[in-house]
């Protein structure tokens, strides 16, 4: 029986993958559009009651610059944009040439920033997935060979691991990426972060696998698959390594707020995606000049992703506090 | 077990200087390895000259040895990029680091123990959930979200200074001088602090909701000892072992959020001069950051894993 | 039975409450106009003796000698603890006396014969002759040395001589005719030579007042002498007791006791001047961001504003047009000047300038603004963000959308995209993020590359680039202190440096027409001259420049009479006529 918490997060969750995957959909804009005129513009929320107290079909008051250098703008009362639905590919979107939709604002050139959340979600929770998987393999092959091998290669393969979880995760990847040339390009930048961070996350599910391994190793089935003359490797991928599939799952919710967080870190002291890439990292170092953050606070948007989703894997994963043990298989 | 205690000890000590070792070694290697573009040029001084003064274009290995030789006798070599002796750098920030760091735990541990003890006792009620509530959210927020939001109060609110070190100028009391720092310290603080205090109380909650279910604990509120003192004397032991056991990993913790703290909020301590010597390539300052960080953070699980020990004897059989 | 709230729990809950509250007050009290303060902006208030300032630096200098440091914070540290033979007044643009009382110039304009002033000590007493003069430039020229500050005080590649028929009278002879002059040893700080001789000979000239010299062996003839120099914090200069300089009222200079200068980030300098925890920034001109809470401060009284008139430094877009990187596939877009000029011609300059700097700049089409009086003439091209006219440029340049994608490819099919080298986080990164933007609409793809300053400057030295999009401040206003930007032979011609001889045709006539503004010495002429120069550049166009920023300068309310200059450090140039509100 899942607790209601669990369920809680796991409908976030999806409301995250979907919103994710769907974000060119979902945007009301390009995210790379510039929109003249309208730099630090703050949120505009949908009306279906206007000033006279009639209804309409969902619109927006267009958004007038009054005062450049000090950043002022007003609602023009008298025009009505009406919001257009599922046109130009779109979920929502308002008609060429009136004035756009800022959900959550606009940014120091004009741009959407929901509409940038969106596709940032999409590099930063792309590159978290992705890394998660490369390190839950790579984890799962080493600790399931130490596990199976034991004797020396075993105690040598956990002693590097031991050190490795014990050192706070951020310096090993901002060492092991600082090793990288720093310029790359955005899809570069993907995989070598996917690579850096795979890399400093195996040791995290190696160790687990390779406990249950080493039990799993030791029962009746396994001796009788091996007596019957079944090769090591087919009883290890067959037999074994599927018992510590309750574990990788567990796992997997621990390594993607580390991830997540990693990413955005990594981006924001700029090792990680440079502008104009979306990611969120990206978009709080923009939002963090702090002569801005006071006039635009709406730019922490990116924040509010990554507190829901990390939230949410909190929820799924039963509450384990992300601060962990270090024998790293109690959760 | 004076025998076994000892051997504990020296087996965890190993493991420190074994980790300070190979941490600093692997940094000076792995930074070694990146592309050199030259990518700190000092203004029309030739780098070239430089380099070589300072040893940094021998041979891998030559490099290393002689490094490491240095490194013995408690020469960490010159900062290519502030062309200042390392050690004298890293003394300087990693005061400020561990100023950073202290004043997080304890602000951690006053606000989380006592949270955690109090949600723990209570039954399933508003405050209690709301304060659950609190805690895994704010584990959810890093402390890049946790420094942004708290600059955008100081931004907006003026009370406490958006970021950066205290300056203060010759003749200030001292009391006026702490109270200064203070200012300074506390949202840096605060920011590492929280999601600690988070975990805390989570684990603190749990661990005093499963001792009230122990035998000897019903049995005593059965003999009518007053539920707070049987709450608070049995906290308190239970307290010292929940921080005990993960104040290692609290110091890991605080030392990697330290590093995002000390850039968003411009405190400019180890974490930030390790990210601009990274930047520059700085190869001796990476690897003198590095083993100062890992002298810090093998202290702190060495004495956490004694101070372990000496409570629970249990313990000196794990490796 | 419900457990009594643990103490400390209570105590937490008490002071959350209490400082909610007073959050909420102190926002209350926050609601309406703000009061502002009896004293208003006048900056009529006489100057007096006594005070202290503090002001905050983006960067230390490495060294204490400026011979040897060329960087801006070593400018700064020479401004307030060194003097110059004669100086530039940067607010008039005019050549004052200052180590040199008066000067007479030689019919052929080849020699300045320079009475010195007397009676001026160093600031540790010993009295400033002709043989420190003779000393200073020795050292400045001297091989060993290789001095960046020598590169930019010679005159067609050769140095200035000396010499120092008595104590008080130094004679410089110009190895050939030069019209600035005098101008050109503004920059030149005169070292003590009972300091810096034995090291000069000795040959360890290059490390003498180094970072770990002790403040006591080091002098000058400037308003302040460094007391302290703490790595990573600050420095700190009090006033030289033996300063030789008097305002007008005969009041002996400079008027502040102490100036601490504070190392700190661009970022957080704006928010401690603010905040009121600083007085002054070097870097004195605050960005287009960060102007509403400026004048919020302003309003407050805590800050004053001024306005510093137009910038005379813009940043550019130079190409690559080096022989070397013509094998580059991007190279074919940019030799071609129609591309060059189509690029400037697609451009929306009143878009950057509304984007990115909010409305506080102008657009500009070549090197000289407005700001530079007497020499700015307002060339202009011949296409001003006219796409029509762009197109046809780029199809003279044999460009056309050939597959229907949007991008425009040349005849062979190669994709019209180059890259720009730019510094990442920074007003230039958001312009060229802007350029980017509008290029694309125009069917020309670009690749921005954010890189910090070493970096950027790495690559540029190795020739390393398509584009850079970068900018550098120079004191000079006149042209010919600039040679190295406008020669062919120079080594800030950034699209083609060092050239051993000139490899285009304009770039021959702009050397021919500097070389005879620099010898001429009426100065219509000389300004007709430069007016060509400039034409000729707005027709080539290497480089492209959009905007020039409206400059306004911020200082807290303790600053008493400022003297603001167009360039960097625009208050710090003149630190002994700075004083502050008793």
């Amino acid at each position: 029986m899942i607790s209601w918490t669990a369920r809680a997060g796991l409908v976030g969750l999806s409301i995250v993958v979907i919103v994710t995957a769907a974000a060119h959909f979902i945007a009301p804009h390009d995210p790379a559009r510039q929109f003249p005129d309208l730099a630090f513009a703050p949120p505009m929320l949908p009306r279906v009651l206007d000033d006279a107290g009639h209804l309409h079909r969902p619109f927006i008051y267009p958004i007038r610059l009054v005062d450049r250098l000090e950043h002022r703008f007003v609602e023009d009362r008298s025009a009505r944009v009406t919001l257009e639905w599922l046109t130009s590919g779109r979920l929502v979107t308002t008609p060429e040439g009136s004035s756009p939709w800022l959900l959550l604002g606009a940014d120091a050139l004009g741009r959407d920033v929901f509409a940038r959340m969106l596709r940032g979600a999409q590099m930063s929770l792309g590159v978290s997935v992705v890394a998660a998987a490369l390190a839950l393999t790579l984890g799962a092959l080493l600790g399931a060979l130490a596990g199976f091998v034991g004797g020396k290669w075993d105690a040598a393969l956990m002693r590097l691991a031991d050190f490795v979880v014990v050192l706070p995760i951020i310096y090993v990847v901002i060492v092991l990426r600082a090793t990288m040339p720093l310029v790359l390009s955005a899809s570069q930048v993907f995989w070598t972060m996917t690579v850096v961070l795979g890399v400093a996350g195996w040791p995290f599910p190696a160790r687990g696998v390779r406990a249950v391994i080493a039990l799993e190793r030791k029962k009746e089935y396994a001796e009788a698959a091996h007596a019957m003359g079944a090769g090591w490797f087919r009883i290890l991928l067959r037999h074994l390594l599927p018992a510590a599939q309750g574990f990788l799952a567990v796992q997997a919710t621990l390594l993607l707020p580390m991830f997540i967080l990693a990413e955005a870190t990594l981006s924001y002291v700029g090792f990680g995606f440079a502008e104009p890439t979306p990611s969120w990292g990206v978009m709080l170092h923009e939002a963090a000049e702090a002569g801005v953050l006071s006039e635009a606070p709406w730019l922490l948007a990116p924040a509010a992703g990554i507190v829901i989703s990390v939230l949410c894997l909190q929820l799924v994963s039963g509450g384990s506090t992300p601060v962990g043990q270090r024998d790293g298989v109690t959760p | 077990m004076r025998s076994g205690f000892r051997r504990y000890l020296f087996r965890r000590v190993g493991f420190a200087l074994l980790l300070i070792f190979a941490v600093s070694s692997a940094s000076l290697l792995l930074a070694r390895l990146a592309p050199s573009d030259d990518v700190f040029a000092v203004d029309r001084v030739i780098l070239a000259a430089e380099r070589h003064r300072l040893g940094l274009d021998k041979p891998l290995l030559e490099q290393y040895l002689d490094w490491l030789g240095r490194t013995l006798r408690f020469d960490f070599g010159e900062s290519l990029r502030f062309r200042r002796p390392v050690a004298e750098l890293i003394r300087e920030r990693a005061g400020r680091t561990a100023l950073l760091g202290f004043s997080a735990l304890a602000l951690a541990t006053l606000v989380g123990i006592p949270l955690g003890v109090f949600t723990g006792s209570r039954p399933s009620g508003l405050l209690t959930s709301t304060v659950r509530l609190a805690s895994i959210v704010v584990l959810s927020m890093p402390s890049l979200v946790t420094s942004l939001v708290l600059l955008l109060l100081a931004a907006r609110t003026g009370w406490f200074p958006a970021g950066g070190l205290p300056t203060i100028s010759d003749g200030t009391g001292t009391l006026h001088s702490i109270f200064i720092v203070g200012r300074y310290l506390f949202l840096p603080a605060l920011a590492l602090a929280l999601p600690m205090a988070a975990a805390l109380e989570r684990l603190q909650s749990r661990a005093i909701r499963e001792s009230l279910t122990e035998p000897c604990i019903v049995a005593a509120l059965a003999r009518g000892v007053p539920r707070q003192r049987v709450i608070w004397r049995h906290a308190f032991r239970l307290g010292l072992k929940t921080v005990l056991a993960i104040y290692g990993i609290m110091i890991g913790t605080a030392l990697g959020g330290s590093f995002v703290v000390e850039i968003v909020m411009a405190w400019r301590g180890l974490g930030d001069l390790m990210y601009q010597a990274l930047q520059s390539r700085d190869l001796y300052l990476v690897a003198g950051c590095a083993a100062a960080g890992s002298c810090g953070l093998a202290f702190g699980i060495l004495l956490s894993d004694v101070a372990l020990a000496a409570i629970d004897p249990r313990v000196e059989d794990v490796v | 039975m419900a457990g009594k709230l643990p103490k400390s729990l209570a105590v937490i809950a008490i002071v959350l409450a209490i400082g909610l509250a007073t959050y909420f007050a102190r926002r209350a009290a926050k609601i309406g106009p703000a009061t502002a303060p009896s004293s208003g902006t006048a900056a009529a208030t006489t100057p007096v003796r006594g005070g202290e300032l503090l002001a905050s630096l983006r960067a230390e200098p490495v060294t204490h000698n400026r011979y040897v440091d060329y960087s801006a914070p070593g400018e700064v540290l020479a401004l307030l603890t060194h003097a110059t033979l004669v100086r530039v007044d940067r607010t008039t643009d005019t050549l004052e006396p200052w180590l040199a009382e008066s000067w007479t110039e030689s019919p052929d304009h080849l020699a300045y014969t320079l009475k010195l002033r007397q009676g001026v000590l160093f600031s540790d007493g010993t009295p400033f002759t002709s043989a420190d003069v003779l000393f200073s430039f020795r050292a400045l020229y001297d091989p060993r040395i290789k001095s960046p500050l020598a590169t930019d005080t010679l005159v067609n590649g050769k140095p200035l001589h000396i010499e120092a028929p008595d104590p008080a009278t130094v004679i410089v002879r110009l190895p050939s005719l030069f019209a600035p002059g005098l101008r050109l040893v503004d920059g030149v700080p005169i070292l003590p030579r009972h300091r810096l001789e034995r090291a000069l000979t000795e040959g360890t000239f290059n490390d003498a007042w180094s970072a770990t010299t002790p403040v006591t062996e080091i002098a000058g003839l400037g308003p302040f002498v460094l007391v302290e120099h703490k790595s990573g914090e600050r420095l700190v200069v009090a006033r030289n007791p033996h300063y030789w300089r008097k305002d007008a009222a005969g009041v002996a200079l400079p008027y502040l006791d102490k100036l601490t200068v504070v190392f700190a980030s661009q970022a957080s300098e704006a928010l401690k001047l603010q905040a009121g925890e600083i007085d002054l920034m070097t870097n004195a001109d605050i960005r287009s961001d960060d102007y509403a809470a400026f004048k919020r401060a302003a309003d407050q009284g805590r800050v004053r504003l001024i306005d510093g008139g137009l910038g005379l430094d813009p940043n550019l877009l130079w190409f690559n047009l080096t022989a070397v990187h013509a094998k580059e596939p991007a190279s074919r877009l940019f030799q071609q000047k129609a591309f060059r000029q189509a690029v400037s011609c697609v451009v929306d300059r009143q878009a950057i300038v509304n984007t990115v700097y909010l409305g506080a700049a102008v657009p500009i089409y070549g090197p000289v603004t407005p700001a530079n009086r007497t020499w700015f003439a307002d060339v202009r091209p011949a296409c001003e963000h006219d796409p029509i006219r762009a197109r046809e440029l780029l199809t003279a340049a044999g460009l056309a959308d050939r597959n229907g994608d949007g991008i425009l490819e040349d005849a062979s099919g190669k994709t019209a995209r180059f890259s720009i080298l730019t510094q990442a986080e920074s007003i230039r990164a958001r312009v060229v993020a802007v350029l980017q933007e509008q290029l694309r609409q125009a069917g020309i793809a670009v690749d921005i590359v954010p890189l910090d300053q070493g970096a950027l400057f790495a690559r540029f030295a190795k020739g390393d680039f398509d584009a850079i999009y970068y900018g550098i401040q120079s004191s000079a206003i006149d042209p010919a202190l600039s040679p190295g930007f406008w020669l062919s032979s120079g080594d800030y011609h950034f699209w083609n440096r060092n050239q051993k001889a000139p490899a285009t045709d304009w770039e021959r006539r702009i050397d021919d027409l500097m070389r005879q503004q620099a010898e001429t010495f009426n100065v219509e002429e000389r300004r007709r001259l430069f007016t060509e120069v400039q034409r000729i550049f707005v027709e080539e166009m290497p480089a492209i420049y959009f905007v020039t920023p409206k400059v306004t300068l911020a200082v807290s309310a303790r600053v008493v009479n400022p003297q603001p200059a167009p360039q960097i450090p625009q208050l710090l140039w003149s630190a002994d006529s700075l004083a502050t509100r008793r």
